[in-house]
């Protein structure tokens, strides 16, 4: 199971082996995918995950437990608990002006990640939204689609070629 | 009324003469003190890449200014006057203080909890688990 976390991780990075090697294409490249958004949004996968499972039990009632229930598909997947990272961190506010944590919650053309896909709890989500539209108002962050101005156009194409 | 915070941001023209800047800045210092309100902090974030293009720029000059004031009015000021200034190129005001009450009232209630209920020690042999459950898949996965 947790080699099989291991691989998904890693599939993105290598992603041409993963196309080329038959056997591997359909497993492997179905959890690049999926984790290849957590990728891009946290890049803290192995870390938070482990966090979550030592730090479940711990936790009495905090409010953000995050959605880590079993995952829908055909094989059961790693179920990966996660923890959201600004309940750990004991955040009570999400200032706007950071952007370098910002930006882990948006996809690279400036898209708010889903908290499915990030693990942050509602309320934290909430404000997250908040924090990054302000963020966006003063071209820290890019709006949706609109990443393509100074920086995106190699970033997107990278990944396809 | 009770005092409010404000977060002023303006972004100025990243080719802007020195000059000009101080300008922009002691016009809003002085339009703040006019109007009595106070400036909390004053930062120069210098040139920053911008998100997306601005007025043909990619670049501009961050200035920063925290304001504490109890009329409204001065914030209105403030954007009057940067929006008639032709270097600066974006500005934006927030109003602060009703998140950072919210967050002072969240720290507290966590503070009290803290203190009334200690952490129980967490004796749980949590990291046994995950070394156990990762050979079988290796060898699954090296096949």
């Amino acid at each position: 199971m947790a080699e099989e976390q291991k691989q998904g991780q890693t599939a993105p990075a290598a992603a041409p082996r993963a196309e080329g090697a038959p056997s591997g294409a359909p497993s492997g490249g179905h959890g690049g995918g999926h984790s290849g958004h957590g990728g891009q949004g946290g890049h803290s996968g192995p870390p938070r995950r482990e966090g979550g499972r030592e730090g479940g039990p711990r936790r009495e009632g905090g409010p953000g437990g995050g959605p880590g229930g079993p995952r829908r598909g055909k094989r059961q997947y790693f179920r990966k608990k996660k923890v959201c990272k600004f309940c750990v961190e004991k955040m009570d506010l999400i200032d706007y002006k950071r952007a370098d944590i910002l930006s882990q919650f948006v996809q690279e053309r400036g898209k708010i990640l889903p908290r499915r896909m990030t693990g942050v709890c509602a309320r934290h989500q909430r404000w997250l939204g908040v924090a990054i539209k302000r963020a966006r108002n003063i071209a820290l962050l890019p709006f949706a689609g609109s990443a393509a101005g100074s920086t995106a156009p190699k970033a997107v194409e990278a990944p396809k070629s | 009324m009770e005092e409010r915070l404000y977060d002023l941001i303006f972004i100025v023209r990243p080719a802007t003469p020195e000059d000009e800047i101080k300008k922009v800045v002691s016009s809003v210092e002085h339009a703040c003190t006019e109007k009595g309100g106070k400036i909390e902090k004053a930062e120069h974030w210098g040139t920053r890449k911008l998100a997306y293009k601005v007025a043909k720029h990619r670049e501009g000059m961050y200035y920063y200014h925290q304001i504490r004031t109890n009329h409204g009015e001065l914030i209105t000021e403030l954007e009057r006057r940067l929006r008639v200034q032709d270097s600066v190129i974006k500005y934006m005001t927030i109003r602060l203080d009703e998140d950072l009450k919210r967050q002072k009232k969240l720290t507290d209630k966590r503070e009290k909890r803290a203190a009334r209920r200690p952490r129980r020690p967490a004796a749980t042999p949590a990291p046994a688990a995950p070394v156990a459950a990762a050979p079988a898949p290796e060898q699954q996965a090296a096949s």
